[in-house]
Order: structure tokens, then C-alpha cells, then sequence
């Protein structure tokens, strides 16, 4: 594998008594794109919240060698600031706060500048919840649920986006997200967290055609069926 | 969950409770007169926090005029005596009272939630200690309200001796007898369903309407408890100064209430027993402190405010949940 | 007729003084959640420091910029002490800064006794429609415009004052975004007591000065910000204005000891005609 930026190693974490994560270990390398797939309450917003610094774990280590920003579960946008207020919030922690460069990856955001982030469709949101990350010029872009409520047409044109993200810029990306096809099918590689311990991991191929994975999350289907036409929940 | 929900509310042990029990029945025999006024009030208190961290645990509501059914209590109490009705009964309505007005304003204002509920609280106050004050002819206004009968008959015997029933000791002890009163009521409420469904409604508003508690009615219930316990306690109190004045029931006698109550953990019933024991003490040692020869005018008031103020910070930064749970928590830590 | 004039006149400017300690309130409150019960203390304190700067000669200006600097780190030391701490809950936050406003109780009375003390505001008088009204009323007026302003500049045109808005706004958000929250809370507290600094330093030469006056102007400003739901400055400069007036109305025309008392049962009523419009709504 290539250098690793992001390594994880025997992660625990806990809510008071409760145990959210269980040894759990994982790696990124430089510039890969990996999936992370699982049911409800496994943990995957948890491991995400820890490897961004804002929970502490009760054990185990999280090695960065370089900026991770994540886009939160359900957009988590300023939402009585305008969308450019919220782009340039994203950039606090690096000194260039001009968002030119986000502009021209996701050009409709030019457009919506001046609009208040809170009235926004759902994709719109999303769009601004991922220009705001891309901000600090991240080396790691972790996505918590990139489809959530939003239509399979715009989940693809996110998707696109993603892609030529991390075409271009080499941004490594890491997905959690609850369409395991669509998952499966941006992502090379993946890993599947189940009650807080991974369970499966390895490249995308494998773990489509594994009998687990396609039990329990692509409702039995044989083999991944493209993105637009399907975009059925796996949880939903 | 429900053990622990047991181990809060059972606990401590009989055993524990009939020692406190005990020794604060032996206590008032061996305290100077000084100090059994000092030991009223802590009964009186003690009766009011217990109510006051009721509806802050349990409902979960903040009221920043507690002192206000208090004063409630206390003038129903006074003023029922005065103009002659027997003194037990005038007693017995000061409960009643206090909790008619808290119904009457919790229906409106307990639509209100968190922090607009605490302002409307201590606006009730500050509206019924203005009340107070400018309704001389009933109140006797900010001179205040005298010539309150005692609670107890005055024994004659014989020619000139007679027996005044009415001392701070015997005062004590009424004080206990609400107090226990009051404490005993409480756990059995806080054991009954409705107060099972309270501790819902103190989780998640929500989610008790969610599970079918009557969100509404439970507060509104909760609320009016606390204010007759309150009540309860102003009426004793009428009695035993047999003199009433607004100055006596200030906001900082609300939040002398709610320290008590946070200090020793809400929702305790013990707690709330720990909470005013430990601000009466405090307050008497720094007294005492205070006192002393050679010190400045100010000094009591510097000394006590410092005090006073310290305690509050340093326990809520290191014992945020309040006394009663973290020693609850370091012993069952120590046997485990 | 001049006697309304009048009474509208001196109840804008206790309201506008009204309003600053309300802004206080929101600014912390929006950004830390927590009810700020010092906030009384700073304006109190505010008005110590500048009795004291002007015994020992300084010059007005000097004396009350002093103050509100001496208000400002108050603000931030109570914001420290009541959030700094890692996990410290909303509600032993606020029991924290009720304590605080304990120890301001001893630091004064310490310093200053426990007796009622006067300083001097602008001398002189003006005159208006025939109304002979004092400059301080003009001061007071005139502060507080400046502060709003400047209030609004920060908050809107800064990229510092937007940092607040965001932790005000999402604070999940805006600690992915690698903001230290409780840091821009302590910050916020900071605020608090230089506006707080300001409303002592503007009104109290109008009132005496005693230790525990605090808390009428704490729940004059409480009251003031709770029009807004502790969230908006502006719904509090109008309910620091409307109590303002209220009560110099009440004062002039029926019995000065009403005006407390009829303030606030308008605002109780106007939150819970609020509060049952909505229940309605939903
Ligand atoms: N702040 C919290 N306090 C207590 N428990 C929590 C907290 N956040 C999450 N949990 C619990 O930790 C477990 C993992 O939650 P997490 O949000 O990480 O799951 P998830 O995989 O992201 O689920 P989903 O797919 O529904 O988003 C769940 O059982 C959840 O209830
Ligand atoms: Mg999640």
C-alpha cells in the first residue's frame, strides 16, 4: 500500500459505560478513496468524530499526517449565514480565506453566494456542507453520509464531483455512507463497521460479491447495479 | 437504568436515615435559643428545597421564585390568624394557599419552557413582593405585619406562672414534624407511577409525551406540590416570628433555594437535606468567623459573601451533580 | 403633555441602559447557552472603578474607559471560570456565575463598604420642547447608539464577529471547523462585561451606587433579552426600550412602586401570548 495518511489503530471509545468502538483499526493511504459501510449505531459517525479531534477516545491511536476536515452527518451548515459566510467559516484554520478555488470545483456555489445556507434544498446543503470542508484544503475529505435524504440524481452529480476531487487535487476521501452500492462503486476499497468492530474489509469488488455484504446490504442482489437507477437504501 | 433509577431514589439505607433521624431529634435540647431559631429555619428549608428539587429534577423545571410561595404561605398563615381563625387551621391553609396561585399561574405560565419559565418565576416574585408592600391595609405593607398569635396555646397555671408553649425549642420540633412529613410524602410520590412518569418528563419533554405521560398536568402538578410545600413552610414560619414584612423573602432567598437544591444534587430528596445542612452550617461558621474581636464593620458580610459564592463555584466545577450523588457514587465505588 | 414628553425621554435612556445589559446576556447566551447571572455584577463593578478613577483625579473619559476595560476582563475571568472547564453542565455553569456574582458582593464591599455611593456623570442640563432634562440622558442615548452600532459592524462585517455567529449558530459545526468554542464563549463573556461596564458607567450616575444593585438592572436586562428568547440582540434593544418606557410611565402617572410590577406582567403576558400562539401553530 501506498503511504498511509490517515492510520488507526485499536480504537476504543466509549459514552459513559456504553462501548461505541471496539479496537477498531483502519488505514488511508495518500490520495485513496475508501468507503465505510454498516448499519445504524454502528459507529461510523463516532470514528469519524474521533479521527476530527472533536471526542476523545478512551484508547488506541490516531496517526494524521496531514489536515482531515470532515462534512458531518446532515449538513450542519451555518444555516442563518450565507453560503459564502459559511464557505469562508470552513477556512478558519488556514490563513487563505478566499473561496475562488471552491467556486471553480463546484461552480453553483458562485451562484448561491449570496443566498442564507438554511433555505436551501437538501443538495444544495450538501454541496455547501462539502465547499465549506474543501476550504481548509483538506488532505483528507471524511464524509459522513453523503446521500442522506437527498435524490439519486443528485446523489450522482455529487458523486462526479467527489471523483474529479480526488482526480484532481489528490484529495484522499473517506465515505461513510448507508448506499453500500454507491459506495462500493466510488470507492476501491471499504470496510465494513459493525456494533463498533469491523467486521469485513478489503477491495470493492470482494466485498460486493460476498455473500454477508450482499445479504445485508444489497437486499440479495447479485451484482451492483448502477448508481442512478437504483440508489434504494440499504437501511431505508 | 432501572437499578440505578432504584439506587437513587431507595437509598440511603434505614439504617442511615433513622441515625439523622435521631440525632437531629436530640439536637435541639443542646443548641443555645440562638441557635434553635437557626435550626427552625433549616427545617423550614429543608422543606422548601425538597420541593424546589422535585420540580428541578424530576420536572425538570426552573423557578426562580420559590420564595414568593413561601411569602405566600407565610402571609395566608398570618393574616388567616390574626383575624381569628384557629391558628392549626390557619397553618393548614397556608399550603393551600400558596399551591391555589401556583395553579392559577402555572396554567398560563408553565406553557412557558427552560429559561422564559425561570423569568416568569422570578417575575411572579418580584409582582408578589410588590403586591406585598402596597397593599397596606391588608399587609400592613413594608412596616410590615404584626401582632401574628402563636401557633400553641399559652398554659396558665395557676396565678402567676404560666407555661409558653411557644419557645424556639418546641419550634424545632414542629419544624422536624413538617419536615418529615414532607420527606416522607416525597419518596412515596417519587416511588408512585405519576413520579416514575416525572422523571420522564425530565429526560425529554418529548419523549415523555412520546410514552404517554400527560406533559402538561404532571408539570402543572409538580409545580403546584412544590409551591405548597413552600407554602407549608412560610405558614410555620408566620408563626414562629409572629411577624411578617416583603423584606423577609427576597430574590436572594430564591437563590439561596436553588443552591441548595443544585448543591446537593436535584432530585434527591436527601440531597435537598444535605444542600440546606450544608449552606445553614456554612453560613453559621463564617458568622462565628466573622464575629470575632478586631475585625472590621464589613466583615461578617465580606466573609460570608466570599464564602458563600466560593462553595457555589468550587462544587459545581469539581462535583457538578451535586453532593449527595458523588458520595453516593465514591461509596458504592469504594465497596465495588 | 410636557409631563409625557418627559417621562418618554428619561425611560429611552434607562432603556437604552437596560438594553446594553440585555445584549450582554444574549451575546453570551447565544454563544455558550448559559445565563449569565454576573451580568448585573459588570455594570455595578463598572460603576466602583469609575468613583474610585475620579476621586484619585482622573478626568472623565479616562475614568469610565478604565472601568469598562476593568468590566471586559471581569467578563472574561467569569467566563473562564464558568466554561473553561472541560464537561462543567449548562446549569452549574449558571449556579457558577450566580457564586461569581457572590464574590463581586465581597470584592465591593470590601473596597467600596456596603453604603450607597454617587459619581458624577456630564454636569448641566438641556433643554428640549421647553423640557429641562439633564445631559446624562443625552450621554446615555448616544453610548448606546455607538455601541449598537459598533455591535452590529462586529457581529455582521468582521470575520472575527462571524466566528461568534457560527459557534452561536452550530457549535458542532464550528468545532469541525476547528474553532475552539469554549474559547470564543470566554470571548463572548468578555463582550458580556464590557457591555455590561458600559450600562453601569452610562446610568448608574443617575442612580447611587450600592453593591447589590445589580440585581434590578440584571433582571431589567433579563427581562429586555428574553423578548428575543435570549437569541436576538435587536428583539432586545426594543424590550429594553419598551421597559424603559414602561416604567417611567407607571413612575409618573400612577405610583412609582408599581412600575417593577407592571413591566413585568407585560412581559409575562406578551411571552406567553408568544408561547400559545405557537402551541397553536403546531
Ligand atoms: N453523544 C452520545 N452519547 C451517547 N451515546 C452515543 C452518542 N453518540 C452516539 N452514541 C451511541 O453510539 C453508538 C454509535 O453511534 P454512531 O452515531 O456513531 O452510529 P452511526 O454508525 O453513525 O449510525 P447512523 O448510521 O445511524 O448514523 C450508537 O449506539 C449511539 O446510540
Ligand atoms: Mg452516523
Amino acid at each position: 500500500m501506498a503511504e498511509a495518511l490517515l492510520e488507526v489503530r485499536g480504537l476504543t471509545v466509549r459514552y459513559g459505560a456504553a462501548v461505541a468502538l471496539a479496537d477498531v483499526s483502519l488505514q488511508v493511504a495518500r490520495g485513496e478513496m475508501v468507503a465505510l459501510v454498516g448499519p445504524n449505531g454502528a459507529g461510523k459517525t463516532t470514528l469519524l468524530n474521533a479521527i476530527s479531534g472533536v471526542i476523545r477516545p478512551a484508547a488506541g491511536r490516531i496517526q494524521l499526517s496531514g489536515r482531515v476536515t470532515q462534512v458531518p452527518e446532515g449538513r450542519q451548515l451555518f444555516a442563518d449565514m450565507s453560503v459564502e459566510d459559511n464557505l469562508r467559516i470552513g477556512a478558519w484554520s488556514v490563513r487563505q480565506r478566499d473561496p475562488a478555488a471552491v467556486y471553480e470545483l463546484l461552480p453553483r456555489l458562485r451562484e448561491l453566494r449570496g443566498r442564507i445556507a438554511g433555505t436551501l434544498s437538501g443538495g444544495e446543503q450538501q454541496m455547501v456542507a462539502v465547499g465549506r470542508a474543501l476550504m481548509s484544503t483538506p488532505d483528507l475529505l471524511a464524509i459522513d453520509e453523503l446521500s442522506l435524504g437527498l435524490a439519486p440524481l443528485v446523489v450522482d452529480s455529487l458523486a462526479q464531483y467527489l471523483r474529479s476531487l480526488n482526480r484532481e487535487r489528490a484529495t484522499a476521501i473517506l465515505l461513510v455512507e448507508q448506499n453500500v452500492r454507491l459506495a462500493l462503486e466510488l470507492c476501491p476499497r471499504a470496510y465494513v463497521l459493525e456494533a463498533g468492530q469491523i467486521v469485513l474489509s478489503g477491495s470493492a469488488e470482494e466485498l460486493a460479491s460476498s455473500a454477508a455484504v450482499q445479504a445485508a446490504y444489497l437486499g440479495g442482489a447479485p451484482e451492483p447495479v448502477p448508481v442512478a437507477s437504483g440508489g434504494e437504501d440499504a437501511e431505508a | 437504568m432501572t437499578t440505578v433509577l432504584r439506587s437513587r431514589f431507595l437509598r440511603p439505607s434505614s439504617v442511615l436515615i433513622a441515625g439523622v433521624a435521631l440525632a437531629s431529634l436530640l439536637l435541639p435540647p443542646l443548641l443555645d435559643s440562638g441557635k434553635q431559631t437557626v435550626f427552625v429555619l433549616f427545617t423550614l428549608y429543608v422543606v422548601v428545597t425538597v420541593g424546589l428539587s422535585l420540580l428541578m429534577g424530576l420536572a425538570g423545571q426552573i423557578s426562580l421564585g420559590q420564595a414568593a410561595f413561601y411569602a405566600l404561605g407565610a402571609y395566608t398563615a398570618g393574616l388567616l390568624a390574626k383575624h381569628g381563625l384557629p391558628q392549626l387551621l390557619a397553618l393548614a391553609a397556608a399550603p393551600v394557599g400558596s399551591a391555589v396561585v401556583a395553579t392559577l399561574i402555572g396554567v398560563p405560565v408553565l406553557r412557558l419552557r427552560g429559561h422564559y419559565l425561570a423569568f416568569a418565576t422570578l417575575a411572579f416574585q418580584l409582582i408578589v413582593l410588590t403586591i406585598l408592600a402596597e397593599a397596606r391595609g391588608i399587609t400592613g405593607g413594608d412596616i410590615g405585619l404584626g401582632g401574628i398569635p402563636p401557633l400553641l396555646p399559652v398554659l396558665n397555671q395557676g396565678q402567676d406562672s404560666e407555661l409558653d408553649l411557644n419557645s424556639p425549642l418546641v419550634y424545632c420540633y414542629v419544624g422536624w414534624l413538617v419536615a418529615a412529613l414532607v420527606i416522607v410524602l416525597t419518596r412515596n410520590l417519587v416511588r408512585s407511577r405519576p413520579g416514575r412518569g416525572l422523571r420522564a418528563l425530565a429526560t425529554s419533554e418529548i419523549g415523555a409525551a412520546a410514552s404517554g405521560v400527560a406533559v402538561g398536568a404532571d408539570k402543572l402538578k409538580v409545580f403546584t406540590i412544590s409551591a405548597a410545600y413552600a407554602g407549608l413552610a412560610g405558614g410555620v414560619y408566620a408563626f414562629f416570628l409572629e411577624y411578617l414584612s416583603p423584606g423577609s423573602f427576597p430574590i436572594l432567598l430564591s437563590i439561596q433555594f436553588i443552591v441548595m437544591a443544585t448543591l446537593g444534587g436535584l432530585g434527591e430528596v436527601w440531597g435537598a437535606v444535605l444542600g440546606a445542612a450544608v449552606i445553614v452550617l456554612l453560613v453559621q461558621v463564617l458568622q462565628a468567623a466573622a464575629s470575632q474581636p478586631g475585625l472590621p464593620r464589613q466583615a461578617p458580610a465580606i466573609l460570608s459573601y466570599a464564602a458563600y459564592g466560593g462553595v457555589m463555584v468550587l462544587v459545581m466545577l469539581f462535583l457538578p451533580a451535586g453532593l449527595l450523588p458523588t458520595l453516593r457514587q465514591r461509596l458504592s465505588r469504594g465497596r465495588g | 403633555m410636557s409631563a409625557l414628553l418627559q417621562y418618554l425621554i428619561s425611560g429611552i435612556a434607562t432603556g437604552c441602559a437596560f438594553a446594553l445589559v440585555a445584549t450582554g446576556f444574549v451575546t453570551i447566551h447565544r454563544v455558550t447557552g448559559v445565563v449569565n447571572f454576573a451580568q448585573g455584577g459588570f455594570a455595578i463593578l463598572a460603576g466602583y472603578v469609575t468613583f474610585s478613577a475620579l476621586r484619585a483625579g482622573l478626568p472623565h473619559g479616562v475614568s469610565e474607559l478604565l472601568a469598562v476595560l476593568l468590566a471586559t476582563a471581569a467578563g472574561g475571568v467569569v467566563g473562564v471560570i464558568s466554561i473553561g472547564r472541560r464537561g462543567t453542565p449548562l446549569l452549574a455553569s449558571l449556579i457558577i456565575t450566580i457564586g461569581l456574582g457572590f464574590l463581586f458582593y465581597a470584592v465591593e464591599v470590601a473596597i467600596w463598604g456596603d453604603q450607597p455611593l454617587q459619581f458624577e456623570g456630564v454636569p448641566g442640563v438641556f433643554s428640549l420642547a421647553g423640557l429641562t432634562l439633564q445631559r446624562q440622558y443625552l450621554l446615555i442615548v448616544a453610548g448606546a447608539v455607538v455601541s449598537f452600532a459598533a455591535l452590529l459592524l462586529f457581529f455582521n462585517r468582521t470575520y472575527l464577529g462571524k466566528i461568534f455567529t457560527a459557534c452561536a449558530s452550530n457549535a458542532y459545526a464550528a468545532r469541525l471547523a476547528g474553532i475552539n468554542v469554549t474559547r470564543v464563549g470566554i470571548a463572548a463573556f468578555a463582550v458580556g462585561g464590557l457591555l455590561g461596564g458600559l450600562a453601569g458607567v452610562l446610568l448608574l450616575p443617575l442612580r447611587s451606587l450600592t453593591f447589590d444593585s445589580d440585581v434590578d438592572l440584571a433582571v431589567n436586562g433579563f427581562a429586555a433579552a428574553i423578548f428575543g428568547g435570549l437569541q436576538r440582540p435587536g428583539a432586545a434593544l426594543v424590550g429594553g426600550l419598551v421597559i424603559g418606557v414602561a416604567e417611567a410611565l407607571v413612575a409618573g402617572y400612577s405610583h412609582a412602586s408599581y412600575q417593577k410590577g407592571v413591566s413585568l406582567v407585560l412581559i409575562v403576558g406578551i411571552l406567553v401570548w408568544q408561547a400559545s400562539r405557537r402551541a397553536q401553530a403546531d
